[in-house]
């Protein structure tokens, strides 16, 4: 079977000013996506990662290579078809209706007429979005403007769903919303790419990630893999006296083990936060 | 076939919704019927002419002015809107072609228009309708004969001014597909309806023979790629009865209309085709 999004060898070049000087957005990269996963990609800004996703949508010509999504070349309808796509920072028609824009979303994408009506349904409860779904887009606040754009990505039930950014200017407790949309798609095979700057997130719910910088891919592997290290390890322990530590620390020692630190362990702040304020929504 | 179909006139739809929100719109709208009620008051500066007459050319006056402006701008302003504000990048995202994009913001576009001058016309129609029956009473009071406007010559009138202004609106749609700033498509877009209203210039003068093979060619390349949008101007012989139009004249010139919109429509899908998001 295919892999969900294939790139080979992919390369852009952007000409900027007069001059047509050449700007290297994306230096020979290639990536396979295996299906049924949540990838991470993983950069900082202006490293190429925004700009690798838009030649993946068909909405950027590649300068050189190859992409395929799901065995289509990637600029055709058919490949669109299957794949679902909440841009950085969406802005949609502020008119329309939170429900009139996964509609208009749903027709675009060529749901069936008959299908339609439950296809936003499902999108807007998956998004927890049906309470607000007839108020003006414009009167929606930051977190939700990206849970109603998550709706209009996955309205069509794609097979791969892309997300660039879909954290980013959202609260902890927004974010954890979108974390778990992303689990319940997970939960239902579809494949999902996250293009975030939120390195505590995508090392929760991603499978494997991929690294940019400077338009080249500089680390690409399975989540455990790249981030686990394997000459050390942890014991967390309860309920231990001075006492057993200092015979634990020896027994070790005695072992041949070099004990580096002994502390206690922290929750994230973000861990935190999110017990803290349990219950509200969204701000 | 169908289902492209139903995307494009979702595009339209939403992008008419977008466009009559418009203040702008709304300004030009009232402008324009301002200009077509107000005709009436101002008749007593006919200069001689018939006084129907006077009250119709300040009415075409008004949709041509107005309606010029709107194509040109809003035309500009609905595409940009999708540009700037990235909303295109969600839409092209979807399997939903480039031209089909293109051809559902112009459709939109162009309805808006249709609005307009169906409005505009309706007025103009009603104003000259009720000075047509005070004009009558006061003919036949003096025995004289009465001057007389045709409805349904409007009606074609308001046709063609139409599809004047959906070639305008190809013709901005096909030079947005290029340019990068919304300036510089209204820049341009309103340099284009200018030399289509002097394109006639190049007809006359293409006519007449020359030494020089360059200048011959430059002449007619414009005459046929811009369209002579003064030949939409026929209100006086529609609306006002005498010499009259034949069937086939106006057939040609909404013929003509036709072809220039899809042929920039079709120009500005393949440009847009190339353009990065």
């Amino acid at each position: 079977m295919s892999s969900a999004i294939s790139v080979r060898h992919l390369t852009k070049d952007f000409r900027v000013g007069l001059r047509g000087l050449k700007l290297r957005a994306v230096d020979d990269v290639s990536l396979e996506i295996p299906r049924g996963e949540v990838y991470g990609l993983l950069g900082p800004n202006g490293c190429g990662k925004s700009t690798t996703l838009k030649i993946v949508l068909g909405l950027v010509s590649a300068t050189a290579g190859e992409v395929s999504i799901l065995g289509c070349p990637s600029a055709t309808p058919e490949a669109r078809r299957r794949t679902g796509f909440l841009p950085e920072a969406p802005y949609f028609h502020k008119f329309l209706t939170g429900r009139e824009l996964v509609r208009y979303c749903a027709r675009l994408s060529g749901v069936p007429s008959a299908d339609v009506a439950a296809a936003v349904e499902d999108a807007l409860g998956l998004a927890a979005m049906t309470e607000a779904a007839d108020r003006p887009i414009g009167t929606y606040s930051k977190g939700m403007l990206q849970r109603i754009g998550f709706a209009q990505a996955v309205v069509h039930d794609p097979e791969l769903v892309i997300l660039d950014e879909p954290t980013a200017g959202v609260d902890p407790v927004g974010s954890a919303a979108i974390g778990r949309m992303i689990h319940a798609m997970r939960a239902k095979g579809k494949t999902i790419v996250l293009c975030s700057h939120l390195l505590g997130q995508v090392e929760q719910v991603c499978d494997r990630v991929a690294i940019m910088d400077r338009g080249k891919l500089v680390l690409e592997g399975r989540v455990d893999d790249v981030l686990s290290r394997r000459d050390r390890h942890v014991l967390t322990v309860e309920s231990m006296s001075p006492a057993a530590r200092e015979a634990a620390e020896a027994a070790l020692v005695a072992h041949g083990a070099v004990v580096t630190s002994v502390t206690h362990p922290r929750r994230s702040l973000e861990d935190l936060f999110r017990e803290l304020v349990t219950g509200s929504r969204d701000a | 076939m169908q289902a492209s179909f139903q995307r494009v006139s979702w595009i339209a739809r939403v992008t008419f919704l977008e466009a009559v929100r418009q203040r702008f719109f709304a300004f030009l709208l009232i402008l324009g019927a301002a200009m077509a009620l107000s005709s009436v008051s101002f008749r007593v500066l006919d200069f001689g002419h018939g006084e129907l007459k006077f009250i119709a050319d300040f009415g075409f006056g008004g949709m041509f002015l107005f309606g010029s402006v709107l194509a040109v701008v809003m035309t500009a302003q609905l595409f940009f809107s999708e540009m700037d504000n990235k909303t295109a990048l969600t839409l092209l995202a979807k399997p939903l072609g480039r031209g089909e994009f293109l051809l559902g913001k112009f459709a939109g576009a162009w309805s808006v228009l249709g609005v307009f001058v169906a409005v505009l016309s309706g007025l103009l129609g009603i104003v000259l309708w009720a000075r047509e029956q005070e004009l009558l009473l006061l003919a036949e009071q003096a025995g004289k004969v009465p001057p007389t406007f045709s409805a349904s010559g409007l009606a074609q009138f308001a046709l063609l001014q139409w599809l004047r202004l959906g070639v305008v609106a190809s013709i901005v749609l096909a030079i947005s597909a290029v340019a990068r700033t919304f300036l510089y498509a209204v820049v341009v877009g309103a340099l284009a309806v200018v030399a289509g209203q002097l394109q006639w210039i190049a007809q006359d003068a293409i006519l007449k023979p020359s030494e020089s093979p360059a200048y011959e060619a430059v002449l007619w390349c414009t005459s046929r790629l811009l369209p002579n949008l003064q030949q939409f101007n026929i209100g006086d012989a529609l609306v006002l009865g005498a010499p009259g139009v034949p069937a086939d004249a106006v057939g040609a010139v909404a013929l003509a209309g036709a072809a220039y919109m899809a042929a920039y429509v079709f120009l500005g899908a393949l440009l847009f085709k190339r353009r990065e998001i």
